[in-house]
């Protein structure tokens, strides 16, 4: 059976799509939380995630069960999630440089 | 028994592959290296632009790489070329080392030679003598508890983690279940993930060598002031949806399986015999990783890819593997395995990991990769740390 939509751990709030298919507006199932249904808030490209839940501002983004970085804004239920919306906390040089200015 | 049909070296290290390696000891010596290595059959070239004018810590991790290529059990004899002796990594200074596995080692210095012509002519002499030598040895069936296996991954995406780098973990698993050997590398990708590798350590002591080299990766790249995204992640990264440096570090991490970590190596050091997984410090740059690893004595790579990859170490064959359909059409001519019915059609892990395996005996016992075909070498860059001096 065709497997086009990943939430890989129970604590993650983002689910990733390996299809071109889905556009805003679709209604996706989900394994994980079980079978809740989220509709998508924009087009979700081959490889990118969208937000199973809404999430706020400051926020850890989970996926792996693990933080992959922070919400720099909020993100709604169904939106896309990638570099316009989260930020990686790690090795993080420009902020260290902003420090010292 | 599972097995694998090797060429058993004197110290009972089994080469895949039974090559005549030249090579270069300084940049200066390349073409004397390219000329011989291109004639030759069988003969592989490694050229590289140091072995001069660099710190002593640098010219110490190009010496232990050379060292390391010559001590691969892929390479049957080696000539090493210089073109002047420097301290530190000369030619004999390489062969001296090379020699301990017991297998022919010969040195040529074009200064003493009289020029690169008559230096061209030595190593074409050397070469015919060490040609004819080890054309003769046959492959024997061989244990595979003898492997070792690189583990590294390129061009990442979000299929990455879903499916090749978890794949090709349970690849490793099994080997390791069987007495061998893998290597995880790229510490700039466990960033984020290091807590999870740290819980699998086999002691303390390594598990604070795994903090202690991810700190200092990071503390470097804080040390520079820069926003790296777009280094890490790569464009390219981004481009298949990783988001941040710990989206692709816990992608990039299942790849080592779920055995536990003996040990934490320096770059191109070769692990203890015991059977595990070992860590090798090296940057997250594929080409500078799997050089270490090579150099680390691993006789065969698999590479998981997410966007496809043409890379290749000259003296490992470097299988490619991926789950992303949309790569496997635009980068077809290198990637050997083919893992997308993990999306298309429900294959397990299991399954895919399964298939990596076979594809790694097989390998193993004298299947050429894609790469190998072509004559694809892309693989082979030196770390260092200081500018040249």
């Amino acid at each position: 059976m065709s497997r086009r939509v990943f939430v890989i751990d129970e604590k993650d709030n983002v689910a990733t799509v390996i299809t071109d298919e889905l556009k805003a507006g679709a209604e996706v199932q989900l394994e994980k939380p079980e079978n809740k249904t989220v509709q998508l808030q924009d087009d979700i490209s081959y490889g990118h995630k969208f937000a199973v839940r809404k999430i706020s501002r400051g926020e850890k983004i989970m996926k792996y069960g693990m933080p992959i970085g922070k919400a720099s804004r909020d993100i709604a239920q169904g939106e896309h999630i990638h570099t316009h919306n989260v930020e990686a906390i790690r090795a993080r040089g420009d902020l260290v440089a902003d420090q010292v200015e | 028994m599972e097995s694998f049909y090797g060429f058993v070296r004197d110290n009972e290290q089994v080469g895949v592959r039974n090559y005549l390696l030249v090579l270069s000891g300084t940049i200066y010596a390349n073409e004397v290296v390219n000329r011989v290595a291109g004639t030759v059959p069988n003969a592989v070239g490694i050229t590289h632009p140091l072995g001069r004018c660099q710190t002593r810590g640098d010219l110490r991790k190009t010496f232990n790489t050379l060292v390391g290529f010559g001590k691969n059990p892929n390479a049957g004899a080696v000539i090493v070329v210089e073109h002047y002796k420097e301290e530190g990594c000369t030619a004999s200074q390489i062969a001296e080392e090379i020699a301990k596995t017991g297998k022919p080692v010969a040195t040529v210095n074009i200064h003493d030679c009289g020029g690169t012509l008559e230096a061209t002519t030595k190593t074409f002499r050397y070469a015919l003598d060490f040609a004819r030598k080890i054309s003769t040895q046959q492959r024997e069936k061989v244990a595979v508890d003898k492997l070792l296996l690189g583990l590294n991954c390129g061009t990442s995406d979000t299929t990455s983690g879903l499916a090749p780098n978890p794949a090709l973990g349970k690849c490793s698993d099994r080997l390791i279940d069987l007495g061998g050997r893998s290597i995880i590398a790229e510490t700039t990708e466990f960033i984020g993930g290091e807590d999870v590798l740290a819980e699998r350590a086999v002691n303390q002591k390594v598990a604070q060598e795994i903090y202690r080299i991810v700190n200092n990766m990071e503390e470097e790249i804080l040390a520079e002031g820069e926003d790296i995204r777009g280094s890490q992640p790569t464009g390219d990264n981004m481009a298949g949806g990783l988001s941040t440096l710990e989206e692709k570090s816990l992608g990039a991490i299942k790849k080592s399986g779920s055995q536990p970590i003996q040990g934490v190596l320096d770059w191109a050091q070769e692990p203890p015999s015991d059977s595990g997984l070992y860590i090798m410090d090296t940057p997250g740059h594929g080409g500078e990783s799997i050089t270490g690893i090579a150099a680390g004595g691993a006789q065969v790579l698999v590479f998981t890819t997410g966007g496809g990859h043409t890379i290749s170490h000259p003296l490992m064959p470097t299988l490619k593997v991926t789950a992303n359909e949309q790569s496997l059409e635009l980068m077809r001519d290198t990637i050997d395995i083919d893992i997308t019915d993990v999306f298309a059609s429900g294959l397990s892990l299991n399954e895919a990991g399964e298939r990596i395996y076979q594809e790694v005996l097989a390998t193993c016992s004298g299947k050429l990769t894609k790469c190998e075909v072509l004559g694809e070498q892309t693989g082979m860059a030196i770390a260092r740390e200081a500018p040249s001096v």
